[in-house]
């Protein structure tokens, strides 16, 4: 999760590295909470990424004979309004909900956090530079940005099953003023502090400055970024995917599942069509948290004593 | 350091003046480029109404323009600004200004009681739950925040409307007003609050999650720095080290997210506006989106442009104000 | 509910996920679920249901003494001017406040209203209404040919920019009018104040409903009129006046809007005193519940209904509406080009299989490009395209589509790969259609956009299918006038020498029963080499509250043609 910051965290001491990715394990190993949220976390990708082969169902196939059934001994999860087992449905869904929660907020954490970083340090220049086109950037609307993004991508005959990641790329492209603003933020305060001015007075450079003293302090608030931005990109790809820019029905996503069950009828007397997937997000995401706590609290230096 | 004091510091008030006239040209920028992205888009107004005769359909088109290139007609619209016109909603078929003005205070009103409320929970859940790390509060807090996250927000609203509209009839069902009410005075703002306890709660617990992630993490951060621990060791009560100390400094990440609660507090919420049927902004500029009735759009669009950028503006200063330490450059 | 915005007419329009803009009855947001128990969902006939238990009308409800509200689906624009308004719900506001020369009743047939009574010379060519003595304004003067002329040339102003295409009406002189050739239209001819004859130069079954629309004020909608410039009546939108049952009172805005009674009524006065329309969005069913409102409207399936069911005081009303649903096929593609490829495109649809999942049964087979509540509707003797794969096969084989690798037929190296545009959020008819096609060798490949966007695609000529669904229908010309030839360049480039006879034919000719014949041979030609896949006729459902007597529904008028007639029994 963290771990692409970790890394530059650790820049500066590569050789160190495979000793301390060794401490963080065997450390985060006597954290139950961390630990099951790892766990959850594997199986749940064996689950989706494996557990469609294992069904005797295809996710696709509708039957106008079994359609909205409660949970059976057949269907462990019920039937979608198509007939559709809820449960291979859940399956496939989260192959793409996870790739895409997961990759859409590694490319924006990194993009994020090393612009934020770069114009907190350096100020200036360079903070002018990327700070104003955080403006401009913030103030273009994202909804027109998407139509337009789907009408291109339409033009050009890329294939509905790819858009969705190129999307993300794109939302990240576009969405990391926020983060950066947050973490140059972060920096500006703690680039004034006693730890800082020793760096100066040890001579280090700046790249090191940067990545392995003053990211690693903003490591906390990107953990709270990141699982938010798991999150927000499970639940938005549904949308997207009306703009003509995500998944395209047949084909399911926990997003689109939960989207489909949208009467009062559905929530009150068909639970199984919006409580699976809304579990396998809630699940998802609290996790992801779980462990990025965990993971700060083993890499934290205060944390030590 | 004193050397580097000199390599291009400013004081507040040239730092201010000095982004004030940086943001002209951005705006200018933004402007052309947002009507660039609009004009890009496929489809326009007239393609709103298929049962037009191809013949009528060209004739509009011709009428309002949309023949002409793009740059044209960007300053066609620029020159309308300076003139004080800021166009003519095709779909309202009233001035924008005063489509505008019809819906946004409406958003306006429940935007800012959700925000004080959001804030103030936050706020205290944040410090509270960090004070107390991985306590059954600290864990329940972070449960709610996750569990609000993954149940779709218009099944609570529905909810929320069939137990104390419909069954318990303590609540209107939605609108801002009783259909047919004349109530005026104190009577009707009265009316338009007990309209608004829903979509109000609503948003708070949306909006109340992440910021509560926010200023625990914040304040777990703060509570491990030294000046803390030597505040600790000096025995001063945990309440002055708490609020005195180590909030003041907790709260400067969330500057920067107030910043952007600015322009929000004018965009509308669409959900809220969906589900309880609240005539605000929100779905107006969705609806001008979607028939491209680019007037209304643009001008809403540079709008909430100008207040992210003075967002930005008042975070980076208030930064500079509340910790000296940071120097503007 | 919507009324006859649909004075012009009709290539096609669409649901959408964020538009709803077309006049359609916007749908509940719930159209797509299920109630499931049953596998197979027996045809659903339109009925009417009475309420299980009509004393159980909410006290709030109960209260209101002299005040009928109805729901408005979307929020209305805010021109409230027949002719000016851009959006359909405009048009449903402005309804009960502007009555036309000449109604629709509920077979869609053209009956008096501000006229008592109209001609059409002998070569079809010249109409004259007669208008009733006792029509007034609600300001208290008498509607009269001086304002029946005015409305009629205002539509030909150069400025105006309002939707109607009013050279659809072929009034003589109207063209050089427009043009500021002549000071007056030559053929509008003001008899007296009663009268007036209207020359058109050709015979055209649209010129009546133009003719005989909306009447307006010459004294409070001309006051200040020159010659090329209407913006003056930007003013007016919001202050509208008419000769309708009810007087506008006052809008406020995506809340309601309120109407009172008008004294002048040549019809008399409606009962209730005030009326309302409370503008819903997705909330009628709660508004319904809690009686803040009175009559509702749903987008029909089972759900919609159990629920309604559930609502004790809800007289319920299940109809066949007008709209037809269908997926528009671009004939300009080469491949397209083959009746044999569009017949089997037809043939491999499972449509009833569409309305059982996506209607939960509320809906009807369409086959023919009429509803069956038209005079018009004879589907006797028509090709019908009833589900059937095998031969759907045969037919892409014998135009030359042969099976290939995957399954998916190819031709001359070209593999049969359709892409279908759709608007609509939640389209169901993906999962089955995407089935139905691979089993008979076509990869449909599904691609979503915003409605705007969607039709300038299909402009553009750059889909394969498209899913459309029409507004209100009045005339059976509405819906096949868009497969002419000489809208094939701007439609979807279908070309039939055989179907643009009829098509001129049935515009042409004003008698009915003959015209009843030309379209029964034009369904049967349609049907042969068909332009579209027709896939449903839409029911309506509605819930009246009990406390409620005497509304009428039909599918051309809605409530509206009751409105003088309701009344409050409780």
């Amino acid at each position: 999760m963290n771990s692409a910051t970790v890394k530059h965290a650790n820049h500066g001491q590569s050789t160190k590295r495979p000793s301390l990715w060794k401490d963080t394990w065997k450390k985060i190993r006597k954290k139950k909470l961390a630990m099951g949220s790892l766990y959850f976390l594997v199986f749940i990708f064996l689950f989706c990424f494996i557990g469609p082969f294992l069904s005797p169902y295809a996710g696709q196939s509708v039957n106008s004979a079994i359609i909205n059934q409660p949970p059976s001994s057949l269907h462990w999860m019920g039937t979608d309004k198509f007939g559709r087992d809820v449960l291979t449905r859940l399956m496939l869904a989260g192959r793409i909900s996870l790739t895409v929660g997961l990759a859409s907020m590694v490319i924006s954490i990194i993009l994020g956090s090393a612009l934020g970083a770069i114009s907190g340090y350096y100020r200036g220049l360079p903070d002018t530079i990327i700070m104003r086109l955080a403006d401009v950037l913030m103030s273009i609307p994202g909804l027109p940005l998407l139509l337009l993004m789907g009408a291109l991508l339409s033009e050009l005959k890329v294939e509905p099953e790819y858009r969705i990641y190129l999307v993300m790329l794109m939302l990240s492209f576009v969405g990391w003023p926020g983060l950066a603003r947050l973490v140059r933020g972060e920096i500006l305060t703690f680039r004034e502090q006693a730890f800082m001015k020793a760096t100066e007075v040890l001579g280090l450079k700046d790249r090191r400055k940067i990545f392995s003293h003053l990211l690693p302090n903003t490591v906390p608030l990107l953990i709270v970024v990141a699982t938010l931005n798991v999150a927000g990109a499970i639940l938005s790809e549904s949308a997207l995917s009306f703009l003509g820019l995500g998944v395209v029905p047949p084909a399911a996503s926990w997003g689109n599942m939960i989207d489909s069950a949208n009467s009062l009828i559905d929530f009150q007397q068909r639970p199984w069509l919006w409580v699976p997937p809304g579990f396998a997000i809630f699940l998802t995401v609290i996790s992801i948290n779980l462990l990025g706590d965990g993971l700060r609290d083993v890499l934290d230096p205060k944390m030590k004593q | 350091m004193l050397l580097l004091f000199s390599d291009g510091g400013f004081t507040l008030k040239e730092y201010i003046i000095r982004r004030v006239l940086i943001s002209i040209p951005i705006l200018i920028g933004t402007s052309f480029l947002i009507f660039y992205l609009f004009a890009l888009l496929p489809g326009d107004y007239v393609d709103s109404n298929p049962s037009l005769t191809p013949q009528r359909a060209a004739e509009l088109r011709e009428f309002y323009g949309f023949n002409e290139p793009v740059i044209k007609r960007y300053f066609n619209w620029i020159a309308g600004i300076f003139h004080g016109d800021l166009g003519f909603s095709f779909q309202y078929q009233q001035p924008v200004t005063k489509v505008i003005n019809q819906f946004i205070w409406n958003s306006f009103i429940v935007s800012i009681i959700s925000l004080v409320i959001t804030w103030i929970i936050a706020l205290i859940t944040g410090v509270y739950s960090a004070m107390k790390q991985y306590s059954i509060f600290d864990s329940f807090v972070t449960f709610f925040v996750f569990a609000a996250m993954s149940i779709p927000s218009f099944f609570i609203g529905l909810l929320l409307i069939k137990i104390f509209a419909i069954d318990m009839n303590l609540l209107p069902v939605g609108g801002m007003i009783d259909v047919g009410s004349n109530t005026t005075g104190l009577a009707h703002y009265v009316e338009i609050g007990r309209h608004m306890i829903l979509p109000v709660f609503i948003l708070v617990l949306l909006g109340t999650g992440s910021l509560t992630r926010y200023v625990r993490t914040s304040m777990l951060e703060v509570v491990r720095q030294d000046y803390i621990r030597t505040a600790r060791a000096k025995g001063l009560k945990e309440s002055k080290i708490i609020f005195k100390h180590a909030l003041k400094n907790a709260l400067l990440p969330c500057i920067t997210l107030l910043a952007f609660e600015l322009p929000a507090l004018f965009s509308g919420a669409i959900i809220i506006e969906q589900v309880f049927n609240w005539p605000g902004i929100g779905q107006v500029q969705l609806e001008s989106l979607n028939n491209r009735d680019y007037p209304v759009l643009m001008t809403f669009t540079m709008f909430l442009s100008f207040l992210t950028i003075l967002g930005n503006l008042f975070a980076d200063v208030a930064y500079a104000a509340v910790d000296p330490r940071i120097r503007l450059k | 509910m919507r009324k006859k915005f649909t004075k012009l007419i009709i290539p096609f329009a669409a649901a959408s996920l964020l538009l709803a803009a077309c006049g359609e009855q916007a749908t509940n947001n719930s159209n797509n679920t299920s109630s499931g128990q049953s596998s197979k969902v027996a045809s659903i006939k339109d009925e009417s249901l009475k309420a299980a238990s009509p004393d159980s009308v909410p006290a709030k409800a109960l209260n209101r003494k002299d005040t009928f509200i109805a729901t408005l689906s979307t929020n209305p624009g805010g021109a409230f001017l027949p002719n000016f308004y851009k959006t359909g719900y405009d048009g449903n506001v402005s309804s009960p406040i502007f009555d036309g020369l000449v109604d629709i009743n509920e077979k869609g047939e053209y009956t008096p209203k501000l006229a008592e009574k109209w001609e059409i010379s002998k070569d079809g060519k010249t109409y004259t209404f007669h208008i009733r003595k006792n029509a007034k304004f609600s300001d208290g003067k008498p509607v009269t040919s001086e304002d029946v002329g005015f409305t009629l040339s205002i539509l030909h102003d150069p400025s105006y920019a309002g939707d109607t295409d009013i050279s659809r009406a072929h009034i003589i002189g109207g063209e050089d009018y427009k043009k500021g050739k002549a000071k007056t239209i030559k053929g509008i001819e003001i008899v007296d104040d009663q009268t007036i004859t209207i020359k058109t130069d050709s015979v055209d079954v649209q010129a009546l409903s133009i003719l005989g629309g909306p009447v307006l004020s010459k004294a409070y909608y001309g006051k200040g009129y020159h010659f090329g410039n209407l913006d003056y009546l930007k003013d007016l939108y919001q202050k509208p006046m008419g000769a309708g049952p009810y007087k506008f009172d006052k809008y406020i805005p995506n809340q309601e809007v309120r109407y009172v009674a008008n004294e002048n009524y040549w019809n008399g006065a409606p009962k209730i005193k005030h009326f309302i329309y409370k503008i819903a969005n997705e909330n009628g069913l709660q508004y319904f519940q809690a009686g803040d409102v009175d009559f509702a409207g749903f987008t029909a399936n089972a759900d919609n209904l159990e629920q309604l069911k559930s609502v004790g005081f809800a007289n319920i009303d299940i109809y066949t509406g007008t709209p037809i649903s269908f997926i528009s096929i671009n004939n300009k593609k080469e491949y397209m080009k083959d009746a044999k490829v569009r017949q089997a495109l037809n043939y491999g649809l499972n449509r009833q299989q569409i309305i059982d999942t996506v209607y939960q049964g509320y809906g009807e087979v369409a086959n023919i490009p009429i509803a069956p509540v038209s005079w018009a509707y004879n589907d006797e003797g028509v090709r019908k395209f009833n589900y059937d794969p095998k031969k759907a096969k045969e037919l892409l084989d014998e135009a030359g589509w042969k099976v290939g690798k995957n399954g998916i037929r190819e031709k001359d190296g070209k593999k049969l790969e359709l892409v279908y545009l759709s608007a609509k959020s939640d389209d169901g008819l993906i999962p089955i259609a995407k089935e139905n096609y691979k089993e008979i060798g076509i990869n449909l490949k599904p691609e979503f956009s915003d409605f705007n966007a969607l039709v300038s695609k299909v402009d553009k000529g750059n889909y394969d299918l498209a899913s459309f669904s029409t507004p209100m229908i009045m005339d059976p010309n509405d819906v096949v006038a868009d497969y002419h030839s000489k809208n094939a360049d701007k439609n979807n480039g279908y070309k039939n020498p055989a179907l643009d006879k009829l098509i001129e034919e049935g515009q042409n000719t004003l008698d009915q029963e003959k015209r009843k014949e030309i379209y029964h041979e034009l369904y049967k030609e349609f049907a042969d080499n068909p332009p579209i896949i027709l896939l449903n006729y839409r029911k309506i459902l509605n819930g009246v509250s009990s406390r409620i007597d005497g509304v009428k529904q039909d599918p051309y008028n809605g409530i509206l043609s009751s409105l003088t007639e309701v009344d409050i029994t409780k």
